[in-house]
């Protein structure tokens, strides 16, 4: 994810994979039709957008050579190994930065190459687990301790979050490198990504008394005040009626039945007292109400309110299709491809889709080749011996 | 030591959560952020929470979490006069940041348009729920109402069950951090060619390019698979498990055959991994609900720290859930330098959380967020050359308040 920032935005980004088995992505799907095929599988297709692809053998001498010979050129380098796999093939930090002197050299691990679970085992999941998010997941909505366990965000939150902050971060030390003509060492972490996710709780636990309403709040999982998401006739929505203004306009939305005037309601304290009737009365009121109708309806009103979409509502919505969202494009393995494009609209430098994500190697002549030098001849032999 | 940022100047209109972690990273690396609000309509972030059980428009521990290193300029957006000033602010800015519903920055006559002829090398940023074109440009929202409408929710949720709001009010943290990369690549554009530009961010656009799996899924099976809680399509066990206590869990994944030979045997059924319901990932994933009931049958029967020491002595991933209080205590969180104690006019000494990593080479600055307005005589004054007389006057006027 990191690196597909700086490729959709313009940065020449190669992408360096093992040779045969290629990057773990690549075996993720989804897949068509369930058929695994490294070239084609989703998230491949999707995190790989205008990157150039070559196969590199760290584990030998000559792969580590052209490594280092890539990195003579490079601004910045993501890399992602423990930092005991980068100390044996010694292409650790320390090393790098020393001999690459103008280098940005980004670690991005669960923990942080620096941190002191350096070598403890990690992932998207315990990230999430251990960073508070999942602690407070799902919001307000847990009734039972025992069958509703602190739950993930859907799919890989953690992981996608640790590229987004090491792009961020290595693009401040690329502005620093300006200032000072020197590289660094950005050491990111996908644990302490997820624990900045979740400041307000840290807030609170440093400022707020233990037995004022947030410093409960930050004590337990139990559903204390109203969640983000309700049941309605024909799926979920979520709504956010608690300010004085969106309880008025929630009131309008719904027709300013008489119930609502009761004094349980009058205030924003007292609503958040009354939380449990004003989300009982609330979803009464839904429960007549379809999702699209009730989104239109509230935000006329000026209420925060959205439909529960599903992966088909969001890919056929008349506000992402207005603002050209999805893009598609003709893969040269996997054929027609329609993806998310550009979570942010640059008016004068678009993000833009130049190239699919690369086959296997796919840019090893024109990069190891071409730019390196390396014959033709000897990247037959690199191939041989399973160097590239 | 210089910061990368420094001589970087930002007019920041931003409020509740995106914007101010996004300009808390450039404030704390060297930018000069001047934040602009007022008692007219303040931030609501600042009247969430308190400090020790008071709350005040200075006392949020929330708001001191957040908005740290940056300048408050209380200006009242709302009348004419403010304009002039907003407008002189810009001038002298470099990047200008906000997250009003569309439509509110024009009829402040703030406008990207209006802004651009004051400033044409202008960087500007908005983040919006949906962006600032298309049929519901207009919509209102939170980061967290947002993200039902990008897919999030209808995709976080126990397997078959509800859709789930998600915590660490997701997603405005991590749009936020976005926002800093989207800032920085326009900045760099900027620094190479002189050209400005506005970024017109949508927050469920943002939510929804980080749902590839399945919005991928969908495009290439035209397949929905809903929530699936804790689990991963590639490995079994993957979930949290509880251990003993109140509420007490610890998260599990588990790579493959051998790593789930290693937990069997942690947890002292090694025969488990054998059978055959179990021995392979697929019949594991097969059985996943025996597999976890198994796993949760053994995990029930430990301390939390207990067993997570026993699991990582096996090179197994593993970790505690973490609410607050916990987390705070934990080894490695106090040792990295992401926590740092600062000294707030009003709360005093407390901790705050501050960026998310280490730079080898530059230590961020940071400084207690600002009490309401407590920079607008240095800003009005040294920096857009108001006299104290005129300033004098603006406060009279309810223009500065």
């Amino acid at each position: 994810m990191a690196g597909k920032a700086f490729a959709d935005h313009g940065a020449e980004v190669i992408k360096i994979e093992p040779p045969k088995a290629g990057a773990p992505e690549r075996l993720r799907g989804p897949f068509k039709d369930e058929l695994p095929d490294p070239e084609t599988g989703g998230l491949h297709l999707y995190l790989n957008t205008n990157k150039l692809g070559v196969t590199l053998n760290l584990e030998t001498e000559k792969g580590r050579d052209l490594f280092f010979e890539l990195l003579g050129s490079a601004d910045i380098l993501l890399n992602p190994n423990m930092p005991t796999l980068n100390e044996r093939l010694g292409i650790g930090w320390r090393a790098m930065v020393e001999r690459f002197s103008r280098l940005i050299a980004v670690s991005i691990t669960t923990f942080g190459a620096e941190s002191k679970y350096r070598d403890v085992r990690g992932g998207d999941l315990i990230a999430t687990q251990m960073g508070g998010v999942g602690w407070e997941t799902p919001v307000n909505q847990v009734t039972d301790f025992a069958t509703q366990p602190p739950l993930k965000p859907a799919e890989h939150q953690a992981d996608y979050l640790a590229g987004f902050t090491a792009a961020a971060a290595a693009m401040c030390a690329l502005f620093q490198r300006k200032r000072t003509g020197k590289g660094q060492h950005v050491d990111t972490s996908s644990w302490l990504a997820m624990v900045s996710m979740f400041r307000p709780a840290v807030g609170i636990h440093s400022h707020e008394a233990a037995n004022a309403p947030y410093g409960v709040r930050i004590r337990t999982r139990a559903k204390l005040g109203v969640p983000w998401v309700y049941p309605c006739k024909d799926g979920w929505v979520s709504f956010s009626p608690i300010t004085d203004r969106f309880w008025r306009g929630t009131k309008a939305a719904m027709g300013n039945p008489e119930w609502a005037e009761s004094e349980l309601f009058e205030s924003l304290i007292s609503r958040a007292t009354n939380h449990d009737a004003v989300e009982a009365s609330l979803i009464d009121w839904l429960s007549n109400e379809n999702k699209q109708e009730v989104f239109k309806k509230a935000q006329a009103e000026h209420v925060p309110c959205f439909p529960v979409n599903t992966p088909r509502e969001v890919a056929e919505n008349e506000q992402y299709k207005a603002r050209g969202f999805f893009v598609e494009h003709d893969h040269p393995a996997a054929r027609v491809v329609r993806m998310p494009g550009a979570p942010c609209m640059f008016s004068r430098t678009p993000w833009q889709l130049r190239r699919g994500a690369p086959r296997l190697g796919e840019h090893n002549r024109e990069i190891l080749g071409e730019r390196l030098g390396v014959s033709i001849d000897e990247l037959a032999a690199l191939k041989r011996d399973g160097v590239i | 030591m210089s910061l990368p940022f420094e001589g970087i100047r930002i007019a920041d209109f931003g409020w509740i959560f995106a914007i101010p972690h996004a300009t808390a990273w450039l404030g704390s690396l060297g930018a000069e952020v001047i934040r602009v609000e007022s008692t007219v309509a303040p931030d609501l972030v600042r009247f969430l929470s308190g400090t020790d059980g008071t709350p005040g428009i200075n006392r949020s521990g929330i708001f001191n979490s957040i908005n740290f290193s940056r300048k408050s300029l209380a200006l009242n957006l709302m009348r004419p006069e403010a304009r002039e000033i907003a407008h002189r602010l810009v001038k002298v800015s470099d990047i200008a940041t906000e997250n009003y519903t569309v439509g509110n920055m024009k009829k402040f006559g703030l406008s990207y348009e209006e802004l651009c002829k004051i400033k044409p090398d202008l960087i500007m940023l908005s983040g919006t729920p949906l962006g600032q074109t298309g049929p519901y440009a207009k919509t209102v929202g939170f980061g967290p109402t947002t993200q039902a409408f990008a897919g999030m929710c209808h995709l976080t949720g126990y397997p078959n069950d509800f859709p789930c709001g998600i915590g660490g009010t997701w997603p405005d943290f991590a749009v936020g951090t976005a926002m800093v990369f989207f800032i920085l690549a326009a900045l760099h554009h900027r620094d190479a060619t002189g050209e400005g530009q506005y970024l017109d961010l949508s927050m469920a656009e943002t939510v929804t390019a980080m749902l590839p799996e399945a919005m991928m899924d969908y495009f290439l099976n035209w397949r929905d698979n809903g929530p699936i809680g804790n689990r991963d399509p590639a490995m079994a066990p993957h979930g949290v498990f509880p251990v003993k206590g109140d509420d007490q869990w610890v998260a599990i994944a588990i790579a493959d055959d051998e790593e789930f030979g290693a937990l069997c045997e942690a947890l002292g059924v090694p025969a488990l991994a054998k059978e055959a319901r179990f021995s392979r990932l697929a019949s594991r994933s097969a059985n996943v609900d025996d597999l976890e009931n198994e796993i949760a049958a053994r995990t029930r029967e430990f301390e939390r720290d207990d067993l997570v020491r026993l699991l990582r002595s096996r090179d197994l991933a593993v970790g505690p859930v973490y609410g607050p209080m916990d987390l705070m205590e934990d080894p490695a969180l106090r040792d990295c330098g992401m926590l740092v104690e600062l000294e707030h006019p009003e709360s005093g000494k407390r901790i705050v959380p501050g960026l998310p990593v280490t730079f080898s080479a530059m230590q961020p600055d940071y400084q207690p967020a600002p009490a309401m307005g407590q920079d607008s005589e240095q800003v009005l004054g040294k920096l857009l050359g108001y006299s104290s007389a005129e300033i004098a006057r603006l406060r009279d006027a309810k223009v500065v308040i």
